[in-house]
């Protein structure tokens, strides 16, 4: 990072009139780190294409003649849908265990954020055997439902469920970041807590909730685990269905999830520029609270009613299958029901997450410099094609990366090695780290930075004493959505861990894929324990100043 | 050597035993002149170092890669650990030889393999669809298999030109719940299901890779006229679809639907679990098509330098304590003759199923997938 104040020693501009305005031009060194990461992060791209399609027209009739036209549709409105669901929810989530005093704020603010740590399968196998009529729900408390969970609204309610937190974590980050003077001083001038959360707060945290949004619908784009279990027919329903058939089908569905992805993010982009940015005030004291009076209770319902139907209920059922399994009386479901064998995949899923994450930070920073402190073209192309990435199923950036790096002289020697690995993590979750590195750049104070370099630190020192302290929640924020996207990752990690090498993604999706449900059990709610342990400890801590 | 830690191997010494570097053992076949390799692992050290030092992942890292065996294969298996891992542990215990298996679905990893061509790691490939091993054959990827293995089993479960040999069987059957149905009323063929008597009543995974082979033997057996009159007259009928055939064992058992079509083994699996569940497996009778059998084949790559071990390793799954073992623990139908079936489900040679050309499976698919989308079961 030494290079972010590359070259602006001796020709600062001219201080501009409005502290958030952004210098016009970014530093050379910096620029060429984006090309370098923007070439990075197109490589599955450029060789999906070279590889497939020898001739554009190739390409085109591919896309035509595949029937792209209703799963497309149908990918879309759902993604949609989701979005804005998971905008609503995760803005609430945010506000009320960072700004009130609902009941177990501080254990439903680590909470909040797990059900995205929750394989979409798993999600799904839990909600049609818990609500579908005859399900747990009609077996434990003789409630029949009447319901066959399929279909359109289905895929919403999973969805929407596990991938709130996409939003949650960015807004919660930003709402902490956020100085307290003004909702202080609106308060105290005797607003209503309701009123200052639209006229103070809601413009600050909007940035935030559109990162938050846009991640949702390029993770529901991307989607495949649930809406096949759920029969939704999207588009990566038809590219899984059709890999083996009709591949160059296949590779044309997923490079229009790419143009998609693209799209949305220049959309974003748009949305977002200058927006009136109030930057962090750097330490302060614990927040004023909003005392909800006689709304504590039905927040406090509200809040942990949420989590208790995307976290507990997903958890309860998995509990229930490991139990039946424990209880069970044949041997083939005993078989590897001892805990000792999770052992080594929980330190694997562990350390590759906690590692894609780190390393994802800080491939994406620099071009969130670019992107967010100067108004650069080369950040904008490189952040379209970093964000792209997202959209793209994860088998198809894993086939794309084994081709590439086996026609690459040396890269050859990484194939199935943990740094290919994590490469494909980063390429696959940059994006999730994007956002929220843009969100922590724009929240570093000007005067502070000019101040630190008229006292004469250094660039290395600026970064490392002043700028990097105020951006840490909203990094650790995006650290927190990589680390939990990676641990559930499952068609990368199958296709290109070193051999031998287990996750417990891998051990639930192989027991599952049998019926040995209790295996899968055991596996996912050493999972979810897993991610609570290392979202608290990678971001929830650090967002936190309780 | 393609060890990505090459530095750390001495500093870190956490011996972690479960976890095997594929690559490690196995002999370079890249074959490049030996400055480009110092420089190439120059790069790889600068790459990989700084990745190390940021990611802690010494742990990883560290375990030791000094064992020499006196060889090591490396499988791709599309069977998952819980059936086949047991066989493969006990295939090194007996002949000391080493092997390394990478797990996932068949179709993903034929695409894996396609995509390696003769770069790949994998010595033996294992696939739960004989779809899978058809595409592999079709891109001629797969190295014929010596007599002596292909004897052993039945010419009809494996392939006619010798490339894959089928290890263990599965048998499509009707599951159905045995409080609402009695025996004697069960439906004879599967052609039966389009009867307005089921409307409703039945669950298929028309997307899943067992009920296309299915449709695909249908269009062999029965030809694609009434193939495709059958997926229509089943939409038609109200059939709900599901994802796979575990959801629909789960459905019948929630009382959601009373009839489905599975392989026979889901059930069995559902009933170790719970023996209380209403779940039956009915095989139709009379030659019918809807008692298809589909086998899990295994094939050695034509890629492979190790194949004298890789076609040991194929033998040893077709003796008769690997046959016994997936009979018995895992309920599938051993292939290789004299080898009793699982449980007291009916002998493979008493059961009349049809006999579909397994091999060109993976030829027809494609068509297969576009009857079923044009009968609008997929959507």
């Amino acid at each position: 990072m030494a290079t972010i104040e590359i070259l602006r020693t001796n020709s600062d501009p001219p201080t501009p009139k409005r502290k958030w305005a952004k210098p016009s031009r970014a530093p050379r060194g910096l620029e060429i780190i984006g090309i370098v990461i923007a070439a990075m992060f197109a490589a599955p791209l450029v060789y999906l294409i070279a590889r497939n399609f020898a001739a554009p027209n190739e390409l085109l009739s591919a896309v035509t003649s595949s029937q792209v036209g209703a799963p497309l549709v149908r990918t879309l409105l759902l993604a949609s849908s989701v979005m804005v669901a998971c905008a609503l929810l995760g803005t609430a989530m945010a506000w009320l265990t960072t700004r009130t005093d609902i009941y177990g704020r501080r254990a439903l603010a680590v909470v909040a954020a797990l059900p995205l740590v929750l394989p979409s399968f798993v999600a799904a196998l839990a909600f049609v055997g818990t609500f579908s009529s005859g399900g747990l729900l009609e077996e434990t408390f003789g409630i029949d439902t009447g319901v066959r969970v399929q279909g359109f609204w289905a895929a919403f309610t999973v969805l929407t469920l596990i991938s709130y937190p996409y939003v949650y974590l960015p807004v919660a980050a930003r709402l902490i970041g956020l100085p307290r003077s003004l909702e202080e001083s609106a308060s105290s001038l005797g607003r209503h807590p309701l009123a200052v959360f639209r006229t103070v707060v809601f413009p600050q945290i909007t940035g935030a909730i559109l990162a938050g949004s846009m991640l949702v619908f390029l993770y529901v784009v991307s989607e495949f685990g649930a809406v096949s279990l759920l029969q939704y027919d999207t588009l990566t329903r038809r590219i899984y269905a059709s890999r083996l058939l009709d591949p160059n089908a296949a590779m044309a569905m997923s490079l229009v999830l790419a143009v998609v992805a693209i799209t949305v993010v220049v959309v974003e982009r748009i949305a977002t520029k200058r927006r009136h940015v109030i930057e962090s005030p750097g330490t302060q004291g614990a927040p004023k609270r909003v005392l909800l009076g006689h709304w504590r209770i039905a927040s406090t319902c509200f809040g942990w009613g949420l989590v208790g139907l995307a976290l507990f209920v997903p958890v309860a059922v998995v509990t229930h299958w490991a139990w039946l399994g424990l209880t069970g009386t044949r041997n083939v479901l005993g078989r590897g029901m001892d805990i000792g064998r999770l052992v080594q995949p929980t330190i694997n899923t562990a350390l590759l997450g906690v590692g894609a994450a780190v390393v994802a930070i800080i491939v994406v920073l620099p071009v969130a410099y670019l992107t967010a402190r100067y108004r650069s073209r080369v950040g904008g192309f490189a952040n379209a094609l970093v964000v792209g990435g997202f959209a793209l199923p994860g088998l198809v950036i894993a086939l794309a990366l084994v081709g590439a790096s086996l026609r690459i002289p040396f890269l050859d020697h990484l194939y199935q090695t943990f740094p290919l690995l994590i490469f494909a993590y980063v390429v696959h979750f940059g994006a999730q780290a994007m956002r929220s590195a843009q969100v922590s750049v724009e929240a570093v104070p000007r005067h502070l930075r000019d101040a630190a370099r008229s006292l004469g630190a250094g660039r290395v020192r600026r970064f490392r004493t002043v700028e990097l302290p105020l951006m840490a929640p909203a990094l650790a924020a995006g650290c927190g959505l990589v680390l939990l996207s990676v641990m559930k990752e499952l068609p990368a990690t199958l296709l290109l861990a070193p051999i031998g090498v287990d996750t417990l993604a891998i051990r639930i999706w192989s027991a599952s894929s049998e019926g040995f449900y209790a295996q899968a059990g055991l596996a996912s709610v050493m999972l979810v324990a897993l991610a609570a342990a290392l979202t608290w400890l990678l971001t929830i801590r650090h967002m936190e100043r309780l | 050597m393609h060890w990505p830690f090459p530095h750390l191997s001495d500093q870190v010494s956490l011996p972690l035993p479960q976890l095997r570097l594929g690559k490690l053992d196995k002999p370079d076949r890249t074959c490049k002149p030996a400055a480009l390799k110092t420089f190439g692992s120059t790069l790889t050290r600068a790459f990989s170092g700084t990745l190390v030092t940021v990611l802690a992942l010494g742990a990883l890292a560290g375990c030791s890669s000094s064992d020499e065996t006196p060889s090591s294969i490396t499988v791709y298996s599309g069977r998952s650990e819980e059936l086949i891992g047991p066989l493969l542990e006990k295939f090194t215990e007996e002949t000391g030889i080493e092997v390394e298996v990478r797990y996932a679905d068949s179709p993903d990893l034929a695409l894996l393999l396609n995509e390696e061509g003769d770069k790949t790691p994998a010595d033996v490939f294992i696939s739960a669809s004989p779809g899978a091993m058809g595409y592999l054959d079709g891109n001629k990827l797969l190295k014929e298999l010596p007599e002596s293995i292909l004897d052993q089993v039945p010419a009809r479960f494996s392939a006619p030109d010798g490339t894959w040999v089928g290890i263990s069987g599965r048998i499509r059957t009707l599951v159905y719940n045995k409080n609402e149905v009695k025996t004697g009323e069960l439906p004879q063929s599967v052609f039966d299901l389009t009867d307005a008597k089921y409307k409703g009543k039945v669950g298929i995974a028309p997307t899943n890779s067992s009920f296309v082979d299915f449709v695909t033997a249908m269009r062999e057996i029965e030809g694609d006229a009434r193939t495709q009159k059958w997926l229509d007259g089943m939409k038609a009928n109200g059939v709900k679809t599901y994802a796979d055939n575990t959801s629909i064992v789960q459905a019948i058992n929630r009382g959601e639907v009373t009839f489905g079509l599975v392989n026979h083994y889901y059930n069995e699996i559902a009933k170790a679990a719970d023996p209380n569940v209403v779940s039956e497996n009915f095989i139709f009778p009379n030659r019918d098509v809807g008692a298809l059998i589909l086998v899990t084949a295994a094939a050695v790559m034509s890629a492979s330098d190790e194949v004298d071990p890789s076609e040991q390793l194929i033998d040893f799954l077709l003796t008769k304590e690997s046959q016994t073992f997936l009979a018995d623990d895992e309920f599938e139908y051993p292939l290789a003759a004299g080898v009793k079936p699982p449980l007291n489900l009916t002998p493979l040679d008493e059961i009349e199923a049809p006999t579909a050309k397994l091999s060109s499976l993976g030829d027809e698919l494609a068509d297969t997938k576009l009857m079923i989308q044009k009968s609008g079961l997929e959507g």
